[in-house]
């Protein structure tokens, strides 16, 4: 018994360390419902309110295991709102940048993940000091796949194309170009 | 070849190219609405002006300058695959025969970056928190969309400032290209590449694509990899992750700074992904052959 139990401890770490950066609060954006698998003809396990909080578990696909009221399910993605992931980190430096790029009137949750012009990554300093490197174009370059080969890889994992049309931006299906 | 005209083809390209890489994906700072609409005709008018070659030239002479300042990853298994994902989605779309190629560079930071004429780069902070191929699609898809509508080149020529130099920097450059024996480099290519460091000096990738595009190559994007066999939710669980992570974790702010937030994009998303492709979405994922090549857990 003993056993199973550390097995079992070791196994919920190892799933809790997988998910780890999957852990995050979200809310439902509508009304919704909580699957029992992700698919559209899965069996409903509950309803769930507009603007419930739910804790994400993992995502796949159109679908996000979730966890919500102490049961466990698959959610649509599209019916889950993230709350900004900048506002903890940010803190106020952002807000004097969203007002100067005119974002006053908007909620600030909405905004501030866009308002991080002002944090500069490692790569933003990289820049500055560039100097132009051929020889790693020539190895980029080297490394493309011609279309039989594409063709090929395809095959081998069971893709098959299909003709969908781009839609447009009123959301219609056009002509496939 | 006259120096002065070196110097010009340099200093035109040098102007033109600023905004010229699209990156992936997360935000501008200025109001859209209406600037997309006036994007989108400036595009119209101005990316004819540009041949297909010399997109491409433009596009080597940026990634000569981009990978000046960041290394590629030396896992050249993950590189070939990653480009047979990028070639196979590729293939799908109205221009199969560019000379598409694929990188992932060796930066933790997140973020996705497609250089007219069908160079698109991945940065391997971005695919390590990636979980299946159909989300490698999904991103891959996004920015070849950026590609295949020419994004940048709309970029450069919707603002006043380079739409002139631009212009001029266009004839030289066709010019050139009707001159250049096969395997010149010392003539456009290298003008070229003079160009692509100084808008990498200059913070082009800090340069956001107007947000409608990004919201348009999401579109674009999804379709692409649904034409793949993949599912095409992929993007859809890409930007998810996006929205989740955190700017401590992501290394950089980069993407965030460049890209509309992740939420918005999502919110956008939905309004525009057909209902017809809910059908695919049972498609394969292929987690475990991304698992293998990119070494991911």
């Amino acid at each position: 018994m003993k056993s199973i139990l550390v097995v079992l401890a070791a196994v919920l770490a190892l799933s809790l360390a997988n998910d780890a950066r999957a852990q995050e609060q979200a809310f439902a954006n509508r009304a919704s419902e909580l699957k029992d698998r992700p698919a559209y003809d899965a069996r409903t396990l509950a309803p769930v309110a507009a603007e419930s909080p739910v804790k994400v578990i993992s995502r796949q696909g159109a679908w996000t295991q979730v966890e919500v009221g102490g049961r466990r399910g698959w959610m649509r993605v599209f019916h889950l709102r993230f709350p900004s992931t900048v506002e903890s980190g940010g803190g106020n430096a952002l807000s004097g940048l969203t007002s100067v790029f005119g974002f006053g009137q908007r909620k600030q949750a909405e905004t501030s993940k866009v308002a991080t012009l002002g944090i500069r990554g490692l790569t933003a300093e990289d820049f500055q000091s560039a100097s132009p490197d051929p020889a790693a174009l020539r190895k980029l370059q080297s490394w493309r796949s011609d279309k039989a080969s594409a063709e090929r890889f395809a095959r081998e994992g069971k893709l098959a194309p299909v003709p969908v049309a781009y839609a447009d931006a009123s959301g219609a299906q056009g002509e496939r170009k | 070849m006259n120096r002065a005209v070196v110097r010009a083809v340099v200093f035109a390209f040098g102007l033109a190219a600023l905004p010229a890489a699209a990156q992936l994906d997360v935000g501008r700072i200025f109001d859209l609405g209406k600037k997309a609409v006036e994007v989108g005709q400036k595009m119209q008018e101005a990316t004819k002006e540009y041949t297909v070659e010399e997109e491409i030239a433009l596009g080597e002479g940026i990634s000569a300058g981009f990978l000046g300042a960041v290394r590629l990853h030396p896992d050249e298994r993950m590189q070939r695959y990653v480009n047979r994902v990028g070639r196979w989605l590729a293939s799908q779309t109205e221009k199969p025969d560019l000379p598409w190629t694929f990188g992932v560079i060796d930066t933790e930071t997140i973020n996705a970056f497609a250089m007219p004429g069908g160079t698109v780069i991945v940065s391997h902070g971005l695919v390590k928190r990636l979980t299946s191929e159909s989300e490698l699609a999904g991103v891959l898809a996004h920015e070849i969309a950026h590609v295949l509508r020419r994004h940048q080149i709309a970029a450069i020529q919707s603002d006043a400032g380079w739409s002139a130099a631009a212009t001029g920097a266009t004839a030289i450059a066709a010019d050139q290209i009707a001159r250049r024996g096969g395997g010149d480099v010392m003539g456009l290519k290298t003008a070229a590449a003079e160009a692509g460091i100084k808008l990498v000096k200059d913070g082009l990738f800090l340069r956001p694509l107007d947000r409608g595009l990004e919201y348009e190559a999401d579109r674009i994007g999804v379709v692409i990899a649904a034409r793949g066999g993949y599912d095409p939710y992929g993007l859809v669980a890409v930007l998810t992750m996006l929205a989740q992570v955190k700017p401590e974790e992501s290394g950089s702010s980069i993407t965030f700074s460049t890209h509309p937030s992740p939420t918005d994009r999502l919110g956008e998303l939905e309004k525009f992904v057909p209902v017809a492709l809910e059908q695919y979405a049972r498609h394969p994922q292929l987690e475990a052959r991304f698992r293998q090549s990119t070494g991911t857990r």
